[in-house]
């Protein structure tokens, strides 16, 4: 990779991760895309790099959390051990799929959840409106 | 027990979603946190974070295996979002939220076809 593109990739995490922490969602949603579109990688490589960048965010967080008594572990517990099961699951179908259908799966999932940000926007709005 | 065995269904369907599209999983695990186990938002968001560690973990390792991550890349977003995460407490509070909320739904939709095409 060039020099240039580094530099950018730096700046794009910065807007990701700025929007993802003021938004409370992850950030994988705009890794992916991001990646895959702007940076030209395959479907599969962009999943498996937001992946890597996921991991440690995640633990990161998970400390600052659980310092803050914010995880309830009994929960926890057995929501991790079968969020293993389902992500070995999830991943391995992954590898299945030809990279243009993956792409266009993730495509429609990315519609899904901006309809639902699309939904949280609008109540934002009237939350205003009525404040007002 | 029966809390368990939500748990352990929320935790299967955020594992395939997002070890299918490279996500976290946060997606499904805090909606579900609120509205099956009447979890606070706080508490919901830090419950889900620790599953998230579990579910990228389990996803990546099977990526990986299959030589699909580009490492460099990886490290270099790491350190721009973790740089982002910090500033997001000093300087994005000052944008309304239903601004930041509109910009994303903006960029998904964008992103979204941009991919189908």
């Amino acid at each position: 990779m060039a020099v240039i593109q580094l530099v950018l990739l730096a700046l794009i995490g910065l807007g990701a991760g700025s929007l993802a922490a003021a938004l409370g969602t992850g950030g994988g949603i705009i890794f992916v895309p991001v990646l895959a579109v702007l940076f030209a990688f395959d479907q599969h490589v962009a999943q498996g790099t937001s992946l890597a960048v996921i991991l440690p965010t995640a633990i990161v967080g998970t400390i600052g959390h659980a310092r803050a008594g914010r995880v309830r572990w009994p929960v926890a517990i057995p929501l991790a051990i079968a969020g293993v099961v389902g992500g070995v699951i999830g991943a391995r179908i992954a590898l299945t799929l030809d990279d243009s259908l993956l792409r266009r799966l993730f495509a429609v999932f990315l519609i899904v959840m901006a309809a639902r940000m699309a939904w949280r926007t609008v109540a934002l709005v009237r939350m205003r409106g009525s404040s007002d | 027990m029966v809390r368990t065995f939500i748990a352990a269904s929320i935790g299967v369907t955020a594992g395939f979603i997002g070890g299918l599209f490279g996500v976290g999983g946060g997606v499904v695990v805090v909606p579900a946190l609120v509205m099956l186990l009447r979890f606070s938002q706080y508490e919901a968001a830090g419950t889900s974070i620790a599953t998230i560690v579990a579910v990228s973990a389990a996803a990546l390792a099977v990526l990986a295996g299959n030589g699909d991550v580009d490492w460099l890349a990886a490290l270099l977003l790491f350190a721009g979002a973790g740089t982002g995460a910090f500033l997001a407490t000093r300087w994005l509070d000052r944008v309304p939220e239903h601004v930041l909320a509109g910009a994303f739904t903006l960029l998904l939709v964008v992103a979204g076809v941009r991919l189908w095409l």
